[in-house]
């Protein structure tokens, strides 16, 4: 490596010093494309910006307006009481239920060794009945029972709850048993209850506020126990038997109805289960309307819930 | 690193040898002199490169990549992918909460949520001082960081934390003198800030002045109203009669009675939904209620041991969420079924209704994944606390672990005692769980671990 030239401009005269400026232009070159590859907080997805003008306007009605409620359209109102009933089937294959991994207390959870089942799907073997459907009202007008006093019971044994599915009524008591001979603790999301119950003991819970469509009921302990609750307001909501049946007695007659459909595991948004019926008309949120006259006792039949509605 | 190290100190003393020899480097070892043509250069590099380098860096410093915009909220984009809301949908609920809340920079709050409007201007904005000696923009200095300017638990250094720092939007606290499903107090929201959580970043903000921490707590509340008014907007949506062109009622009605107030009211309710403890005996004899606290720690009533383990160190139970992490990890169940149901259906024999829901149902998806991707953090388990370290994060007054067994902790799996297991019984697991970190059963020995696990 001579140094003998130095006539070109610039410092890059002999072989040696290429490398360094190579070393230093690779360096810059990397820099920039690490800076620039992973952006500045893209990835992110944005929402909408909000409409700043129409902000304004709205703060301003919301400030001017007085107590009293703009005059809606007045929801028609009937007399009388009516009930609706039916029977939900599975059309498709339910498959083996799935063993649940019980790994805590195995002393009294696989006591003789039982095994503890998933409960998401039951259909009845001989009538094909789905279990465990609910099926609710929503926005009565009126109601006809006060809301009862006497207390519903939820019980759990053998480390699983007794009832997979339960609805109640708001201002409803429920005795949450413990039948087992350890304790576990009973978390119904949603309600901020979350209460250990010892062994033989129990502990009552009332809800507040009614659930829009049911919330798991899970114990922290044993993880693998799960069931599902669901309240409402005025009552009116059944979960459907182990044949499938289910029965809403003293709904209000002679107006339009509107009800909400759930299973577990269905594929509809947020479990509700839409059927293709002739005679009512579901939409995508698993609801369909309908109307009883007074003491009417309508029997909306065979609902045949075909096996793509469910998931799994 | 040390290849790096070499190479370049290899590099370095080749240069310096060979200018040396090649007589580039001047004696006095000045970088830049004039070459042979009389222009000015540097050993490596033509000065015009070097000046044109140093424009480049000063012009990039100095104007940085654009203005910086206002601060805004962000969506909650979890919620809003979660209920299927359109574009339209969500600019509604963004539109309302602006009427309702205002900007950042410029908070309000309805007067139902009896916020005070002084204390929020101090914490609210950007940093900046308009009376000498008073800072405004508080929150954005102390706390934006971590909790993020909306309030959402993600800000720039969240990802980090371990445990994530809290999302206020749901309205669920986890240290307070309230019954589980209750508020926490504004007293309780002052000693968070006070004392911060031990175990976790939170750091204690005991330096700031007292004025400065009330103004703190009530914009936390002020988030924490806008995020749970938020969600439950988001949630209406699903209640709306119509289906497609779902549109809220924007009238006081539905706006204050139906959505702000029951928030505004739980809030202030608070207040006086302190738990009432029962003293502990002042003659109680520790040693006897210690040795009923382990019974009790052990026992089918508390049931301690199956989640803080039979060791205490918090190892009963390690896979469970706390609720902010449960939704998430729930969203990204909710999307793998998704995915899995919509991958087995052919499109083969859809008719044309179908098939358009069928690819509405794989778009919704692909946006839920993004969303989960980008505008949530990756859920983490929660671990039961460790009892032998003596860090309690809610306080370590007798009284916070009264509290903390009595109610629980909102939102965590810690399940609450109250009417179960009776107060003096608390007492005595307050005990027990007190002497765990001294917890020490004899002598050292190389035969005598001394780690709790080992010695059982």
């Amino acid at each position: 490596m001579m140094t003998t030239s130095r006539s070109t401009v610039g410092g890059c005269h002999s072989g040696l010093k290429r490398p360094i400026a190579a070393h230093c232009l690779i360096f810059v070159i990397c820099l920039a494309v690490g800076v620039a590859a992973p952006g500045c907080g893209a990835g992110s997805v944005a929402g909408p910006a909000p409409d700043f003008e129409a902000a304004l306007v709205l703060r301003e009605k919301l400030a001017s307006a007085t107590g009293a409620t703009e005059a809606g359209e007045e929801k028609p109102q009937g007399t009388g009481w009516a009930t609706l009933k039916g029977r939900f089937i599975f059309a498709g294959a339910p498959g083996d239920a799935k063993p649940l991994i019980v790994d805590k207390d195995t002393e009294v959870c696989s006591k003789g060794g039982m095994k503890l089942y998933d409960r998401s799907l039951m259909v009845d073997a001989s009538t094909k009945g789905l279990a465990n459907v609910v099926l609710f009202l929503r926005n009565s007008s009126r109601v006809k029972e006060p809301v009862p006093t006497d207390a519903l019971v939820f019980d759990q044994k053998s480390c699983e709850f007794l009832t997979p599915v339960f609805a109640a009524r708001v201002g409803q008591p429920i005795d949450v048993k413990n039948s087992d001979p350890i304790g576990h603790n009973t978390n119904i999301s949603g309600t901020s209850f979350n209460q250990l119950i010892p062994a033989g003991e129990s502990t009552v819970f009332t809800a507040g506020r009614e659930t829009g469509l049911p919330v798991t009921v899970t114990c922290n302990i044993h993880p693998w126990m799960k069931a599902y609750a669901v309240f409402r307001e005025d009552g009116y909501v059944a979960v459907s038997a182990p044949d499938g049946s289910f029965t809403i007695p003293n709904l209000p007659a002679g107006e339009p109805l509107e009800f909400q459909v759930w299973h577990e595991r269905s594929t509809g948004r947020s479990g509700a289960i839409s059927l293709d019926q002739p005679e009512l008309k579901w939409n995508a949120k698993g609801r369909f309307k309908i109307q009883l006259e007074e003491d009417e006792v309508r029997d909306l039949g065979t609902l045949e819930v075909p096996a793509d509605a469910i998931s799994g | 690193m040390k290849m790096l190290v070499r190479t370049l100190d290899m590099e370095y003393e080749t240069v310096s040898a060979f200018a040396a020899q090649a007589g580039f480097k001047t004696p006095s070892g000045d970088l830049i002199r004039r070459d042979t043509r009389g222009h000015l250069s540097s050993g490596l590099f033509p000065v015009w490169v070097l000046g044109g380098v140093a424009v480049v860096l000063l012009l990039l410093t100095t104007t940085g990549c654009g203005k910086t915009a206002a601060a805004s909220y962000r969506l909650n984009m979890v919620e809003s992918a979660k209920q299927r809301l359109k574009p339209e949908q969500e600019q509604q609920v963004a539109t309302i909460l602006a009427a309702l809340f205002g900007t950042p920079d410029e908070p309000i709050a309805p007067s139902e949520c009896g916020l005070d409007a002084a204390k929020l201007h101090l914490a609210a904005g950007p940093v900046r001082s308009d009376i000498v000696g008073r800072k405004n923009g508080l929150y954005r200095e102390h706390c934006a960081h971590c909790h993020g300017v909306t309030g959402d638990g993600m800000g720039p250094t969240a990802a980090f934390l371990n445990p994530y720092p809290r999302d206020y939007r749901p309205g669920v606290f986890k240290f307070k003198s309230t019954e589980r499903a209750d508020k926490p107090t504004h007293a309780d929201l002052v000693m968070v800030l006070r004392n911060g959580l031990a175990g976790s970043s939170m750091p204690s903000f005991a330096l700031l002045s007292d004025a400065k921490i009330d103004a703190l707590s009530e914009y936390v509340k002020y988030l924490s109203i806008r995020g749970e008014v938020e969600l439950a907007l988001m949630r209406a949506f699903f209640e709306l009669d119509d289906e497609d062109q779902g549109r809220l009622p924007e009238d006081r009605e539905f706006l204050i009675e139906e959505i702000v107030l029951p928030v505004a009211e739980a809030w202030q309710a608070a207040e006086d939904a302190l738990i009432d403890v029962p003293e502990m005996a002042a003659d109680i004899d520790m040693a006897a209620s210690i040795a009923k606290g382990k019974e009790l720690f052990y026992g089918n009533k508390a049931n301690c041991v199956k989640c803080h383990g039979v060791t205490g160190l918090g190892d009963g139970q390690v896979n469970d969420y706390d609720d902010w992490n449960k939704v998430v990890l729930q969203a990204h169940k909710t999307v793998q079924g998704g995915l899995e149901q919509a991958g087995e259906a052919s499109t083969w024999d859809m008719d044309a209704d179908e098939a358009d829901e069928h690819r509405a149902e794989l778009a919704w998806l692909d946006r839920f994944q993004k969303v989960l991707d980008g505008n949530a953090l990756p859920p983490r388990t929660i671990r039961p606390r460790n009892l032998r370290q003596g860090i309690y994060r809610g306080g370590m007054r007798p009284l916070d672990l009264y509290y903390r067994i009595h109610a629980g902790i909102n939102g965590a799996p810690m399940p609450a005692a109250k009417g179960t297991v009776p107060p003096e019984d608390i007492w005595h697991i307050v005990n027990y769980i007190r002497s765990l970190p001294y917890d020490f059963n004899g002598t050292l020995g190389v035969d005598k671990p001394m780690v709790a696990r080992d010695r059982l």
